[in-house]
């Protein structure tokens, strides 16, 4: 009982002890207080000793400070420096004219001025073998030893890191002007220029990126639209090692040739395939192994950049389709589209072991999902939009019914109507939407499509960045029809 | 006493109204008024909390953020705008449900707990006439209203689907349901002196005898008991083991964010307001100066009482208890689960039984 009592009365002693003391430590804040309010206040700087004077230990490491009036621009801290961090432009007063350069505080006659001396800090190492070499002593770290010359300076951290590039030129542009050196500020203000340009367009253009890939189901029905075209133009991966899987040494020499031949007159991917086949069989040499060879080739690309739903059930475009079969080739890509994570995993598992084996992937796949109870209507959707897609490309049946009738109807109507002028495009107002709508067209005229293809692709390729207006829309019409 | 809800209702009578629409209008002002109190409590009490707890660690506490340019202070009381700069940040913050919590309940538990706090002060006294509805049984209700809160921390606890949280919600029922009872048998001691469970009456008492606290050695400990078990009640350090920082992460709060922590926040300083008022009430003598601490004084002399500086007085008061939980926080560590058990069943509950003995002696015998 004495000791519970005892527990009390200690517990209260050592509770008022507690208080007693934040109480004294809250009222005593005038001395206690121990922060610094770092960027308003500052302690004073230690002095520098590391046991030698000064004079004897002839070295410190801060912040680089160059004497610009001192400076000759001789280059030689420019070429010490390991990193490359700093950059000397100088300007050189033509012989015939009476320009001062000044004179250094050694009495060196200046003979050129300095336009530019820029340090960045930010790459410096202080490793100060820019310091040793200045015939004028006038590059130097502030401070220490040198602080007769300019006091140390340990904190030059920077909000951006443009700041802690530290220019110490300070010839004016009328001063450069006098010493000749107007084409020197010409470039520096190319230089600025598009910089600045550079820097406004990084919004522009990402908006300009083409729309992500949509999924299969979704993209046949709102824009059966063939990009294959526009993209396979821009393309440059076909080399010339690619033909040397062609067997026959002359055939594969002439192929190279046709190549090389349609590469210097600046011919895209399709009409150099087409030249290659055209000279290899006025030759007598075109065999069904290089004509597979041939329509392998731009399949790599297509295959990326197109979506493989997208061949569709365009008439117009089966001749370029039938060049590349592979295309409709299902990619371990597109199984992204399926939502439930599980189901994507085994969805995907079964894609390789079907690719392994050779076997059909999208039955495989879908037979897998089965197995696991995770075929859903979405992922079924997507599988079979692939088996449609596959078929279509087997068969490349013509008349494919749900690709509606209009489409082929119009496709002859505007056929005979040779292609537009690229001036028509002018009228389109948005810098950005003309920009595209002209390669766009540039890229239909160079694989030969008709006018109302074109104009389809332009459409579908301004809607997809969002620059359909009804002006263009409207312009668009207008071309189709002619008039 | 007339509370505002009364005299509000007999300015309206006078417009010949509906009571229907009479009857919502006063209360949404009076909710409304309530929320902007709880809501500039928080902003000061916070600040204040971080600069005390500054200085008592040698510390400047928030200097930098200023209101429109006006931070407050060069040397020691900079930094007036941080607790507005981090409300608005509270409320801009992304809103996080976890995949697997129950949303329903967490969302609903913390308006639960604000609506304890929030309803609490509606029996509240601020001072005299200045009470939003004055009941017969105040003392009773706002006891039984702050426990309201408890629920909404099990709730929040349990649903947010996380071994901290219901650690948290489970540590503060025990803790809350705990406390509740030394708190009650020290009320008890007022209410069986005054003879009410009335602010204004136990005000009226402490007028016409003295403070409660003087009263006897018995009160005088009682208020201790009180004092230290509110503070318990509202889980401030060091009685913090709801939330245990560095065993919890944050106890029951532990998965909320945004507005809804900010909820949590809210109620927690208004309870701390709430305690304090109500301490200072029925102990400290509320809207009475201290002049009339032992009321000795001539009537003629006791000049520093009227209806302004009633409310001056009980904030005053409340203000210095708050200062003292504050006080208490930065000074002790946490208690470990059986510390605080020991102290709760072991000490106070006994103490507040032979005490609520004694006070009965006592009052037979003077
Ligand atoms: S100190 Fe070294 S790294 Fe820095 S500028 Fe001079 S040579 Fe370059
Ligand atoms: S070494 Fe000295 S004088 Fe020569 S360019 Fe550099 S700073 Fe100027």
């Amino acid at each position: 009982m004495s000791e519970y009592f005892n527990n009390i009365f200690y517990g209260v002693k050592s509770f008022l002890t507690g208080m007693k003391l934040t109480l004294s430590h809250f009222k005593n804040k005038k001395e206690l207080v121990a922060t610094l309010q770092y960027p308003h206040e500052k302690w004073p700087v230690p002095e520098r000793n590391i046991g030698f004077d000064h004079a004897e230990y002839n070295l410190i490491r801060s912040r680089l400070h160059v004497d610009i009036d001192d400076c000759i621009a001789c280059m030689q801290c420019e070429k010490a420096c390991p990193v490359d961090c700093i950059k000397i432009d100088s300007i050189k007063p033509p012989k015939d004219s009476d320009f001062d350069c000044g004179m250094t505080s050694n009495d060196t006659q200046k003979k050129m001025i300095v336009s530019r001396f820029t340090i960045d800090m930010s790459e410096c190492m202080y490793c100060n073998l820019c310091v040793f070499p200045c015939p004028e002593e006038c590059i130097y770290m502030v401070g220490g030893p040198n602080a007769s010359k300019h006091e140390i300076d340990y904190e030059f951290s920077q909000y951006e890191r443009d700041g802690m590039i530290f220019e110490f030129a300070d010839a004016t542009d009328e001063q450069i002007k006098e010493a000749g050196g107007e084409k020197w500020i010409e470039q520096r203000d190319a230089k600025i220029n598009k910089h600045e340009e550079g820097i406004k367009l990084e919004g522009e253009v990402k908006i300009a990126v083409p729309p992500p890939v949509t999924t299969p189901v979704k993209a046949d029905e709102s824009k059966p639209v063939s990009k294959t075209a526009v993209k396979d133009s821009g393309t440059g991966e076909l080399e010339i090692k690619s033909f040397n899987s062609i067997s026959d040494k002359m055939c594969r020499g002439i192929a190279k040739k046709t190549f090389t031949a349609a590469k210097r007159a600046g011919k895209d991917q399709t009409a150099m395939l087409s030249d290659i086949a055209q000279a290899l069989s006025d030759m007598g040499k075109m065999t069904d192994e290089i004509q597979t060879i041939l329509d392998g080739l731009p399949a790599p690309v297509a295959e990326h950049v197109t979506e493989p739903e997208i061949e569709q059930k365009e008439p117009e475009s089966i001749p370029v389709a039938a060049e590349s079969p592979t295309i409709f080739e299902m990619d371990l890509k597109d199984l992204n589209g399926i939502e439930d994570k599980m189901a994507r995993g085994i969805a995907k598992k079964a894609f390789i072991a079907a690719k392994r084996a050779g076997e059909d992937k999208v039955e495989a796949v879908k037979n897998a999902l089965e197995d696991a109870g995770k075929l859903d209507t979405a992922s079924e959707a997507l599988l079979s939009s692939f088996t449609a897609a596959y078929s279509d490309s087997e068969n490349l049946d013509p008349k494919v019914e749900s690709a509606g009738d209009e489409k082929p109807e119009s496709g002859e109507q505007s056929q005979d109507l040779p292609l537009f002028d690229i001036k028509d495009l002018n009228s389109i107002d948005e810098k950005m939407a003309r920009g595209m709508a002209k390669k766009i067209y540039t890229a239909g005229k160079r694989a030969e499509k008709s006018r109302s293809e074109v104009i389809r692709d332009i459409k579908a390729g301004l809607s997809d960045a969002g620059k359909l207006d009804s002006a263009i829309e409207e312009l668009l019409n207008r071309l189709e029809t002619g008039s | 006493m007339t509370s505002i809800f009364d005299s509000l209702q007999i300015t309206f009578s006078g417009l010949n109204l509906d009571l229907m629409i009479v009857l919502p209008a006063i209360a949404l002002m009076g909710g409304t008024v309530i929320f902007l109190l709880m809501a500039v409590n928080a902003l000061v009490a916070v600040y204040f909390e971080r600069k005390v707890s500054a200085f008592m660690q040698d510390r400047l506490g928030p200097m930098e953020v200023g209101i429109l340019g006006f931070k407050g202070g060069k040397r020691f009381w900079g930094g007036i705008g941080q607790t507005l700069a981090d409300a608005i940040k509270l409320l801009v913050k992304e809103d996080i449900l976890p995949n697997d919590a129950d949303r329903v309940l967490m969302i609903l538990a913390p308006f639960i707990i604000f609506t304890g706090a929030f309803l609490t002060f509606i029996g509240l006294p601020f001072a005299e006439n200045l009470v939003i509805s004055d009941f017969n049984i105040g003392v009773f209700y706002i006891v039984a209203m702050s426990s309201v809160g408890v629920i909404g921390i099990i709730l929040a606890g349990w649903s947010s689907n996380n071994k901290w949280s219901l650690y948290g919600a489970m540590r503060a029922a025990a803790q809350i349901i705990s406390y509740e009872i030394p708190i009650g048998l020290s009320l008890l001691l007022v209410v069986l002196v005054a003879g009410s469970l009335n602010f204004g009456d136990i005000v009226q008492w402490q007028a016409d005898n003295r403070w409660f606290i003087f009263h006897s050695p018995f009160s005088f400990l009682a208020f201790f008991i009180f004092f230290i078990s509110i503070v318990a009640e509202t889980n401030r350090t060091p009685f913090d083991i709801p939330e245990a920082e560095s065993e919890l992460v944050a106890g029951w709060m532990t998965e909320y964010s945004g507005f809804r922590w900010a909820l949590f926040f809210l109620s927690e300083y208004a309870n701390m307001l709430i305690v304090s008022i109500v301490a200072s009430t029925v102990f400290l003598g509320g809207w009475l100066s201290p002049l009339q601490m032992f009321n000795v004084l001539p009537e003629a002399w006791l000049f520093l009482d009227g209806p302004t500086l009633g409310l001056f007085w009980v904030f005053l008061k409340a203000i210095i208890l708050i200062f003292v939980m504050m006080w208490f926080r930065w000074t002790f560590p946490r208690l470990r689960v059986d510390q605080l058990m020991y102290l709760c069943w072991k000490v106070f509950i006994p103490f507040g039984l032979a005490n609520l003995f004694f006070i009965s002696l006592w009052e037979l015998l003077f």
